[in-house]
């Protein structure tokens, strides 16, 4: 009787908690397939996005500065990260500290404090907002590859490389990064995500990139802003669930060869 | 074993001191060169009288009525959607848990992507279902309920609330479900063959047991909510006057004042703000983990 309650009340609660989210989403794409003067459904507005010459130049813009701030990731973070979990232990707590602080700052705060710092020719390249997309992203990248490498024997496995007669250079290659690559995957993911979705400190320093595309283009036009935004939207859910799915496939294989490890150990 | 690990950190201490630190370098210096340093600028800034004078005049302005209402509002939208987020994201998380696997780890894909959403487009797609043409709207009105002669808009606080709820009660989900795996079947099993009552298990249980994390997820939401700027720009335009608002068209030179550096003096005021949450944070994740 009791467990009876239960479950009705949680698939009323879990029903509410559905209503809430699809129904704004299903109201808007209706919205965005509305057309000017009531004269029914189209997808006017959805082909009107591809129409704006400044779409694909956005994008490519965006996608630039999304790779380079994964490659900015990737040789910073990751050195570090894995440095403090093999030698580094000593400074590993302040860095840990140093990662969270990012996340204390507010962007806008950041965005004033990146107008009066940078030099010049700094503030006249696109390319700064990488650099920061980086910084902003690091709370996240630095705490997710941290979490990643703990589980990992990382010091037994380059000891047992060193102790091989394998260099330096070899350990790196052969050993670190096939050891801790989905833990790189995963960082670099989160500042792929990060940077290409980025809008407060992009707008506040006057540079545009497909989000802020979108808010000056959507001006003009309603209906389009808000086909353009649910586009957006449905994109971004719909990469974000394939890379999830992904990364759970690769879990339970991983978890598979685990077990498997195991049982050869026992028999 | 004790060994090779020993004459594994020999082998390594047989680097000069400065050649083992290589690899926290370009960490090291993006950090200080992109982060420090802007805000060792904003600092500096907001105490700048010109003509090599320092002094509190920015702040002085900021501890003025507009400012200081603009903090009021930003600290009552944080608050309110951070503890409407809170619950009902707990709730949820609290029935999931509870549920078969295959629905946990959908719940769990769901609740990281839509925590994910946010920024201008979210803004717009919420103006697109509650906007006074919006569809939610005009089904609402077929039925019979008139949302906005109620008095309410989505161009204010409440509204943005209930745009934030859409990113806030994944992220609440998300952040609390760690505590709740941490809870023990045997405790309800305990208290349940000493007699307990399923109200007194949730309120000498559950609540005291679940508090400290519930506190940390809250203020990690309130923090978020403080800070968050391109959905409530998008949406408000303005007209409910929030700090990052503010500071935003100082940026942009929509509002003059005599004291340039007034916009410095409002992010210091941020950044105080969202450390002393943070602080908060960090301690009420100690007594969750102490437990």
């Amino acid at each position: 009787m009791k467990s009876r309650i239960f479950s009705a009340t949680r698939y009323l609660i879990l029903g509410l908690g559905l209503i809430f989210f699809i129904f704004p989403v299903a109201a808007a794409i209706e919205f965005s397939l509305r057309s000017y003067g009531n004269k029914g459904h189209t997808f006017a507005n959805y082909s009107w996005i591809f129409q704006q010459e400044d779409f694909f130049t956005n994008i490519t813009i965006s996608l630039k500065l999304a790779v380079l701030s994964a490659v900015i990731t990737l040789i910073t973070v990751v050195p570090a990260v894995t440095f403090l979990h093999l030698e580094g232990q000593r400074y590993k707590r302040i860095f840990e500290f140093l990662a969270i602080l990012p996340l204390v700052v507010p962007v806008v705060s950041l965005a004033i404090g990146a107008q009066k710092a940078m030099p010049t020719f700094i503030q006249n390249s696109q390319y700064e907002l990488a650099f920061f997309y980086v910084i902003i992203a690091i709370p996240y990248t630095f705490q997710s590859l941290n979490v990643g490498l703990t589980s990992i024997p990382l010091k037994t496995l380059v000891e047992a490389s060193r102790s091989l007669g394998a260099s330096f250079g070899k350990t790196v290659t052969a050993v670190i990064v096939p050891a801790i690559r989905s833990a790189i995957n995963a960082a670099i993911f989160l500042a792929v995500t990060l940077s290409f979705g980025e809008f407060t400190l992009t707008s506040l320093l006057h540079w545009e990139t497909f989000p802020v595309w979108i808010t000056r283009v959507s001006q003009g036009n309603v209906l389009g802003s808000i086909a353009l935004s649910m586009f957006s939207l449905i994109g971004a859910w719909s990469l974000l669930i394939l890379v999830q799915s992904l990364q759970n496939v690769q879990k339970q294989r991983r978890a598979k060869s685990q077990v498997e490890e195991i049982e050869e150990v026992l028999t | 074993m004790v060994n090779t690990q020993e004459s594994a950190t020999r082998k390594s201490g047989g680097f000069s001191s400065i050649f083992k630190v290589i690899p926290l370098v370009p960490f090291s210096l993006i950090f200080l060169f992109f982060f420090c340093w802007p805000i060792f600028q904003i600092l500096k800034n907001s105490l700048d009288q010109g003509k090599g004078h320092y002094g509190l005049s920015a702040y002085r302005l900021m501890f003025t009525k507009p400012y200081m209402h603009a903090f009021a509002t930003s600290l009552q939208l944080s608050f309110f959607s951070a503890l409407t987020a809170g619950v009902i994201g707990a709730v949820i998380a609290f029935y999931v848990h509870r549920s078969s696997s295959g629905l946990k780890s959908t719940m769990a894909m769901l609740s990281g992507v839509l925590a994910n959403s946010g920024g201008v487009p979210l803004a717009f797609m919420f103006i697109a279902a509650f906007g006074a043409q919006g569809g939610i709207v005009t089904l609402l009105k077929k039925v019979g309920i008139d949302i906005y002669s109620s008095g309410f808009t989505l161009y204010s606080l409440t509204g943005l609330i209930l745009v934030y709820s859409f990113f806030q009660i994944p992220l609440m989900v998300l952040v609390f479900t760690p505590a709740l795996e941490g809870m023990r079947n045997e405790w309800r099993e305990a208290n349940n063959s000493l007699g307990g009552s399923n109200l007194q298990f949730t309120r000498w249980v559950l609540i005291p047991v679940l508090f400290p994390a519930f506190l940390a997820s809250i203020l990690l939401l309130f923090a978020s909510a403080f800070s968050a700027f391109a959905t409530a720009r998008a949406l408000t335009g303005g007209s409910v006057g929030l700090v990052p608002l503010v500071i935003g068209s100082l940026i942009d030179g929509n509002v003059i004042t005599d004291q340039a550096n007034l916009g410095d003096a409002l992010a210091v005021g941020m950044i105080f703000v969202s450390a002393v949450v943070m602080v908060f944070y960090g301690f009420s994740l100690r007594w969750a983990r102490g437990r």
